[in-house]
């Protein structure tokens, strides 16, 4: 395919290869439609790796044999890539080649789960001050705390329950809560897509 | 010129305190809806220091009424309380057919003016505020008519610019936009903001506005040509760092742009008045 056939004149003309690897393939590398395309898909990768650098062990130092086809998955589901990215990439991995060695260690859901956390404490525009993330596969809860001190962060807390909340119906549920406090179980949602 | 330093999260609390105690900076500018959960009296203690607000995540392109009349409201609390001495946001575009960029677009200037213009009439009336909107570090052609698109938001909207430089040098490294077609804009602004930038890691190699390095010396160049076009009373200028944030390297950037525009003359006026 030739750059013709393809319009790259604004970024806009580009939106839809942002997000896709298999859409940047169409353009020529040697232009810069590709370059910027190539910049965008970098960040959907190390937002992934670098956070959750423990991930590389199953794929490869490069990360491809996840990343690529997690990126059609998501595709293909019109996946929003909100702060749940990450528990979509185990959603992923859970039914890939790596499912067995993926779940033979829980330090990957442990890192999956603070990631998006984090993720949400960060981006997350609501009156939320936290949110508790839970899964089926583990009674632990993972709560991401957004800033609430000048001099502070967001934090993110692991959290191994005495009495373990219900499992959420599907495979994570979330709740958020109103203050500074885990006193509330008002029920799990479902992540949306 | 007064210099800032953006302060977006609290692990560079010491260090801006540090920037504003040695006399580097002026003002702090900072990421506000970063701070939307700390109360807005103690926000405004934090720094004793005059401070700007940028706001990263309204996408006011594109949330629906009550979720930004709700934005508004909150935003409202931190100017009130802060007194900034601007307020600022994005033109950007935060998603494509409700998927989220990790890297953000930039929009279509002509095909997109109208459209704009109204939802940035809206926004500040929402905000009850003038809000100076920034240039996005073009790296496709449609780069090309950002100058005209801002001058024409300004002169239509009341909008203010916050005229990033590093930006604008990115886009005339990326896809040729001259710096001469920013002169309107830039006289008119009041509020700047300036950073490093890198290459991409592909050849073609583009420039992308990273805030990890330091100034680059086409960046110090632009400045220094159009030094009196920026410099103005009132004129504020961000230098922006997210990365590498090295204390030393900082202050070499600062004093670089201190030695460029001299000491800003509000300060001279307090010197004067207490000497
Ligand atoms: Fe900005
Ligand atoms: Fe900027």
């Amino acid at each position: 395919m030739t750059l013709l056939s393809l319009p790259s004149r604004t970024d806009r003309d580009l939106y839809p290869a942002l997000m896709s690897p298999q859409l940047n393939a169409k353009y020529p590398a040697d232009h810069k439609a590709f370059v910027r395309i190539d910049v965008s898909l970098r960040i959907y990768w190390h937002t992934l790796f670098d956070i959750c650098p423990e991930l590389l062990e199953l794929s490869g130092p490069d990360g491809m044999s996840i990343f690529r086809p997690f990126m059609a998955w998501a595709e293909e589901k019109k996946l929003a890539f909100d702060w749940s990215y990450y528990l979509w990439v185990y959603v992923w991995l859970r039914q890939s080649p790596f499912k067995e060695r993926l779940l033979a260690d829980d330090k990957y859901l442990r890192s999956i789960m603070a990631a998006s956390a984090a993720r949400w404490a960060i981006l997350d525009r609501g009156r939320s001050r936290g949110i508790v993330i839970g899964c089926a596969d583990t009674t632990d809860l993972v709560i991401g705390w957004k800033c609430r001190n000048v001099r502070l962060g967001r934090e993110i807390e692991l959290i191994e329950p005495e009495e373990p909340l219900p499992a959420p119906p599907d495979l994570f549920g979330y709740f958020t809560l109103p203050s500074f406090e885990l006193d509330i179980f008002p029920g799990w949602q479902s992540l949306a897509r | 010129m007064r210099l800032g330093f953006n302060f977006t999260l609290g692990d560079t609390y010491d260090m801006a305190q540090r920037l504003i105690g040695e006399g580097h900076i002026d003002y702090c500018e900072f990421l506000i809806d970063n701070f939307f959960c700390v109360d807005p009296d103690e926000l405004a203690k934090a720094f004793d220091c005059p401070v700007g607000l940028h706001i990263m995540y309204s996408k006011f392109l594109e949330a629906d009424r009550p979720t930004l009349v709700d934005f508004a409201a909150r935003l409202r609390d931190y100017i009130d309380a802060l007194n900034p001495i601007y307020v600022s946001d994005h033109i950007l575009r935060f998603s494509h057919e409700g998927r989220a960029f990790f890297h953000l677009g930039e929009i279509d200037y002509s095909a997109e003016y109208e459209s704009v213009r109204d939802k940035v009439v809206q926004w500040q009336e929402m905000v009850g505020q003038r809000i100076h909107f920034e240039n996005y570090p073009s790296i496709m052609d449609g780069g090309l008519e950002a100058p005209a698109f801002f001058e024409r938001l300004m002169k239509e909207t009341g909008a203010g610019v916050l005229f990033d430089a590093s930006n604008a040098v990115c886009a005339n490294r990326n896809c040729g936009t001259p710096f001469e077609a920013w002169r309107n804009v830039i006289a008119k602004a009041q509020h700047f903001h300036v950073a490093g930038y890198r290459q991409s890691l592909i050849e073609p190699f583009i420039s992308l506005d990273t805030h990890a390095e330091a100034l680059a010396p086409d960046t110090l160049a632009f400045l220094q040509n159009f030094r009196s076009v920026f410099d103005k009373s009132g004129a504020t200028m961000t230098y922006e760092r997210d990365d590498q944030i090295e204390f030393d390297d900082i202050v070499v950037d600062l004093k670089a742009l201190r030695d460029l525009f001299g000491q800003p003359e509000e300060t001279r006026h307090d010197l004067a008045l207490t000497a």
